[in-house]
């Protein structure tokens, strides 16, 4: 049913980690109400999870038809082309300023995140990134805070009113 | 009567909604043609800030940014052979060979106008169709919109993902996370273990954000450095004996966009291939072979992805059923101004169907007024360097997380499902049928109980009740008929008949 032929790296382990996963959630459904009727809260999340278990078992048997390439190259593949090193480290960089976000505002926090972005991603110049970090938050703090009056997070570690 | 055109005319009188419905149509242009955003991202990341406005500002906005998005991917298309969004596929397979030889400035006119037409048609649809649907889906049980949810999953699953059992997946996936929280019947916890942030539920906003956002930012990473081509651009109001010459073919494909827009699940993505196909069969000699820039082949797919925004707006405002993403996008709009679309919203709301109809009418002419204007600009725009858009994305999708609820909580949700949708859409599972279940999933699930009671929990009376309602049963065969065809059974079933006649 699948079209493709070759399995892309790393493929086989998401596959088996979502048909775990999806005997998790039947498990957790069912714990909800059991099978003491037919109209109980739980029996539409055991629907939903059954379908998910069964369908990811078909999805498991295209998988394993699917000629699995065992070249050498294979794990490296999977860093190359799944999870590149730019892709952890823009993922590193998120979770950081998404966590640091309620301690240092979001003013500050996402003007740091920005110009990191920026002078990591683009590699141009330190002054260059550093203007358009904050021209960029300078329009978004214009545009949400003032146009569309957002809410935008404070932080603890500066006094209140401050940004 | 009147009032239907006071209602009709509002957004054209009143010079706020005028300037907003202008400003997201421009705005939507450019999402729609930048690739790496798109138009589904725009309204969620949109809805997040535009939720303590009135409704009919906000209502505004977004049509005009879901009427720019469709028609801004045709532009990229032509211009870099990327189509800005899945609807120009085949736009791009006809507008970038135009542009090759020089005649960019003339696709793009062509495309505007067109553009334009099919929108229109999908908008008259609309508005004779809706209200016949609504006064019929009055007598819809709560079988038929369980059924219909579940259609509209399936066709979101099957027609746009890699498999059949990756779309049910996904679809089975969201409606798992919508029951998350407290059971709306009798207030039992599901999925919460035992933890009280987990008892409201996760917010389907920050779901929309994280798959349709965050995860779409960490694909783009993949193409960071692929880099643009440049285009001559001179003339883009388009010759009147092309209009004249493509008119009829617009408005066939157009009809054809509008159908498939209607259909549950179904968007403007399918429309646009389904209209290019059958513009492929019919027209017989075109001046220009197809695949080597064809205007025919270029004409028919834009005409029919903007007929299919009206057309997806009728089973969203009628039944409470989304056509796309987008429009699952818009009902989580609409549920967030305290609106429930679904065959009361005409009965009760009408003057806001009206409006929408209206602003929609709107939002196209300024579609016409912006798409032959600007388009030095554009390409200036468009060349913005992925690096710089990236980051940008994922700030505005935090603020948009946290503008919902002020809660930092939301945020983290937004990254988990940003990161695993990044694994899904690797992997060849698509994130639109997890939107779709996210919304439905709740619905369905109270649909489903209610019909259950109603057969009083006798599980032969609840199956029977769903061949013994004519409504019911032809929604069941059609569900019944999806699930089969995707079966090697069909095949076999399809091989049996055409031996029998040779």
């Amino acid at each position: 049913m699948s079209g493709q032929s070759t399995r892309r790296p790393g493929e086989l382990a998401f596959i088996c980690l979502l048909v775990l996963f999806s005997a998790a959630a039947l498990w957790q459904a069912y714990s909800i109400s059991g099978f003491t009727g037919l109209s109980q809260p739980g029996v539409f999340p055991m629907l939903a999870a059954a379908t998910m278990l069964v369908s990811c078992c078909f999805i498991l048997r295209d998988t394993l038809r699917t000629r699995s390439s065992r070249e050498p190259g294979h794990r490296a593949a999977f860093w190359r082309d799944v999870l590149p090193v730019r892709l952890l480290v823009m993922l590193a960089m998120v979770g950081i300023y998404l966590y640091a976000m309620p301690w240092l505002g979001f003013v500050i926090a996402s003007g740091l995140f920005l110009f990191a972005c920026f002078a990591y991603l683009w590699r141009k110049s330190f002054l260059i990134s550093l203007i358009l970090a904050a021209t960029s938050l300078a329009a978004v703090y214009f545009l949400f805070r003032i146009v569309f009056e957002v809410v935008l997070p404070q932080g603890t570690l500066l006094p209140a009113g401050v940004f | 009567m009147l009032e239907a055109f006071a209602n009709f005319g509002l957004s054209w009188l009143d010079p706020w909604l005028l300037m907003l419905t202008a400003a997201g149509t421009l705005a939507g242009i450019y999402v729609g043609a930048i690739p790496g955003l798109s138009v589904t991202m725009a309204t969620s990341i949109l809805i997040s800030f535009t939720f303590k406005w009135p409704v009919n500002d906000a209502l505004a906005l977004i049509a005009g940014v879901f009427v720019g998005g469709v028609y801004g991917g045709s532009r990229t298309a032509i211009l870099l052979n990327i189509p800005g969004a899945p609807s120009a596929i085949a736009t791009a397979i006809e507008g970038y060979p135009m542009a090759k030889r020089g005649e960019a400035g003339d696709a793009i006119g062509l495309t505007t106008v067109m553009s334009v037409v099919g929108g229109f048609v999908g908008i008259a649809a609309l508005a004779m169709f809706a209200p016949v649907i609504s006064s019929f889906a009055l007598m819809f049980n709560s079988r038929d919109y369980l059924l219909l949810g579940l259609i509209g999953i399936l066709l979101v699953g099957t027609l746009s993902g890699e498999s059949f059992a990756k779309g049910a997946f996904a679809g089975a996936l969201g409606v798992l996370i919508g029951m998350v929280g407290l059971d709306p019947m009798t207030a039992e916890g599901r999925f919460t273990f035992g933890t009280i942030s987990l008892m409201g539920g996760i917010p389907y906003v920050a779901a929309m954000i994280g798959f349709f956002g965050v995860a779409e930012a960490l694909v783009q990473l993949q193409t960071l450095d692929v880099p643009a081509i440049k285009q001559r651009i001179d003339r883009v109001i388009p010759r009147i004996a092309d209009i004249k010459r493509y008119f009829w073919l617009a408005i066939r494909a157009s009809g054809i966009g509008t159908i498939i827009g209607a259909l549950p699940g179904t968007g403007g993505d399918i429309a646009a291939l389904l209209a290019y196909d059958d513009a492929r069969r019919s027209v017989k000699d075109p001046e220009v072979p197809f695949g080597e820039g064809a205007k025919e082949g270029l004409v028919a797919p834009e005409a029919a992805n903007n007929a299919a925004v009206g057309g997806a707006f009728i089973p969203m405002l009628t039944l409470g059923i989304p056509g796309d993403a987008v429009t699952a996008v818009i009902i989580g709009a609409l549920f967030i101004h305290g609106l429930k679309p679904g065959p009361l919203m005409l009965v009760e709301t009408p003057h806001l169907f009206w409006f929408t109809v209206g602003n929609l009418a709107l939002a196209n002419i300024f579609l016409l007024i912006f798409g032959l204007t600007g388009i030095r600009i554009f390409t200036k725009i468009v060349e913005c360097p992925k690096a710089i858009l990236i980051p940008l994305i994922i700030v505005l999708s935090a603020v948009g997380t946290y503008a919902i609820e002020n809660n930092p909580v939301h945020i983290y949700w937004m990254l988990l499902f940003g990161v695993v949708g990044y694994f899904l859409k690797t992997y060849g599972f698509q994130v639109g049928p997890i939107i779709l279940g996210v919304i439905l999933g709740p619905m369905m699930d109270s649909n489903y109980r209610r019909a259950m009671i109603g057969a009083r929990g006798d599980i032969g009376e609840f199956f029977w009740n769903f061949v013994s309602h004519p409504i019911s049963l032809i929604l069941s065969i059609c569900f019944v008929l999806m699930i089969v065809s995707q079966t090697p059974l069909w095949s076999r079933l399809l091989k049996a008949v055409r031996i029998k006649r040779p």
